[in-house]
């Protein structure tokens, strides 16, 4: 049991994944569209709707605009990625729901 | 992104891996997946001003212009004893909490000899960290998991498995559902490697079944990175992470295989996975034909119908085939009768209750009416193994949506495969009687 090892490195090199930042936020939410972005589980659209609700309580003149994803919460994967990209254009900044 | 509080470590961490660490999270206090709507509003209510001051303050410089975190290893890591090494991995959350093999220079390129591949060959990028599965770093955890290295040709086969999408590993290998992997070996390989197939196959005490398994879990972990309560999120996990490999009997079966039924030749050696989370073993209702199949039937519990695979022990199998039963017709005949009211059914509740689940299938509109448990006959698979008695068992996975389903790879073999085999099949067990 004393005998010694000199062992490998059992984990993964990976490559460096390309960063992006966030976009910038609106200064203030006065008349801004915010995008809602459900993801499939249940929880995810009432989630979103209490967040309109409490939203629109404090800030009037907002409005809000719902993408609902039936598949993956990673927009890279939707097979409907060109509508969300249309969407995205829309809005002023993004709330996420994941229902988890 | 709002997430549940228990989920702020899990969602940091995938975003930081699709590139954007910057991404504003959280936390909430809703309940996971919750129902109840007074819940809802009322962890939802305490966020909202939080809401509203991450969706207007200023980005921060690390926000604008992320810095990469990439840290790079030494190929050689540690040197010490069994213990200390044993220690070194564990504590770099390296192992999966059983001693390790160390992966010495000699020990890995013992396994190395198991492959025609290059060392530095990238078999595939596995998800969620995208770390390069090279051929070396697929035979340095075979040797930790105390792999031979006739095994390296099933598990590079079985990594291609989980780098098709329709096996949805990205999804089910950090699921809360607690999914794990379920091998299945067929073909002339079965033999060479002596994968269990007969009495006790899913038991500990075969190498074959136990290290081929093992090697994929940590494989999963060191080159995929699932850790568990990190990316891993299954709520309570579960034990055939370890290993869950079986072979099929093709010899007693009067079936065609599992890989033929898959598009495979019977003269090719193939792995077959999907994503169980329960294992469930019953008795029939009687050893004929009838009590089988009624069995078979009402032992499916209403909320757990997704992509099963049916384990028939040969007894069972050669009475349903002797009474003219097909694979596909006892599948069918499962996906007819097994049936609950629809309001117990997960499913329904996921399509009926404002989930965005694509309604290709079709569901009763009184909840009350009798609902398929398995919505498909094609999310069934059938697979002869165990030995004597009168028990059969399922393995349950996910009900199956986007094309997600059974995923079969072809195990390529290296031209010195015979001698290789000569070499290693001697590893047998042989106990006293007593």
């Amino acid at each position: 049991m004393n005998s010694q090892y000199e062992v490998l490195n059992p984990w993964a090199d990976a490559d460096p994944v390309p960063l992006r930042g966030i976009s910038p936020r609106p200064a203030d939410l006065a008349g801004k569209t915010i995008g809602l972005f459900a993801g499939y589980k249940m929880a995810s659209k009432p989630i979103l709707a209490e967040v309109e609700k409490g939203l629109k309580e404090r800030f009037s003149t907002l409005k809000f605009s719902l993408f609902l994803s039936n598949e993956h919460i990673d927009v890279t994967e939707l097979t409907n990625k060109a509508e969300f990209e249309k969407w995205l254009k829309g809005v002023d900044a993004v709330v996420c729901a994941v229902g988890d | 992104m709002l997430v549940n509080r228990g989920f702020a470590a899990d969602a940091r961490s995938a975003a930081s891996g699709k590139g954007m660490p910057g991404l504003r999270i959280l936390p909430e206090d809703v309940p996971s997946e919750c129902t109840e709507m007074s819940k809802i509003e009322a962890g939802v209510s305490k966020a909202v001003d939080d809401i509203a001051a991450l969706l207007t303050r200023p980005l921060s410089r690390e926000e604008k212009s992320p810095k990469p975190n990439v840290q790079a290893l030494p190929r050689i890591i540690f040197k010490g004893t069994f213990q200390e090494v044993n220690r070194f991995f564990y504590k770099r959350g390296w192992s999966d909490g059983l001693p390790v093999v160390p992966p010495t220079e000699e020990a890995v390129k013992e396994m190395l000899t198991g492959t025609d591949l290059p060392a530095e060959h990238v078999v595939g990028k596995l998800i969620p960290r995208l770390g390069k599965a090279t051929v070396e770093k697929i035979a340095i955890n075979a040797v930790m998991a105390g792999a031979l290295p006739t095994y390296m040709p099933v598990l590079t086969a079985a990594i291609e498995t989980l780098l098709d999408p329709r096996a949805n590993f990205g999804g089910f290998g950090v699921s809360t559902g607690s999914w794990s992997p379920f091998w299945i070996i067929n073909g002339p390989i079965r033999k060479d490697l002596r994968v269990e197939s007969g009495s006790g196959a899913l038991s500990p005490g075969n190498i074959a079944n136990a290290a081929i398994g093992r090697a994929m879990g940590l494989i999963i972990k060191n080159i995929g990175g699932v850790r568990r309560g990190i990316e891993d999120m299954g709520v309570l996990g579960n034990p055939c992470k370890y290993s869950m490999v079986i072979a099929e009997n093709e010899e007693e079966s009067p079936w065609e295989p599992l890989h033929v039924e898959q598009g495979l030749h019977k003269e090719d050696s193939a792995v077959t996975v999907f994503f169980p989370n329960s294992y469930v073993q019953a008795e029939p209702l009687g050893t004929d034909a009838k009590g089988i199949m009624e069995g078979l039937i009402h032992n499916f519990s209403p909320g757990r119908g997704g992509l099963t695979t049916i384990l028939l022990p040969p007894q069972h199998a050669n009475v349903l085939a002797g009474e003219g039963w097909t694979k596909k017709e006892i599948a069918a005949n499962i996906s007819d009768y097994a049936r609950a009211p629809a309001r117990l059914n997960h499913f329904y509740r996921l399509i009926t209750l404002g989930s965005g689940w694509p309604g290709q299938h079709q569901v009763p509109l009184d909840p009350n009416e009798q609902m398929r448990i398995i919505l498909d006959p094609d999310w069934i698979r059938i697979v002869v193994a165990g030995g004597p008695g009168n028990l059969n068992g399922r393995a349950i996975g996910a009900p199956s949506r986007l094309g997600r389903t059974f995923v079969t790879k072809t195990v390529t073999l290296p031209a010195n495969w015979d001698k290789l085999v000569k070499k290693y099949q001697d590893l047998v067990s042989s106990y006293l009687h007593y």
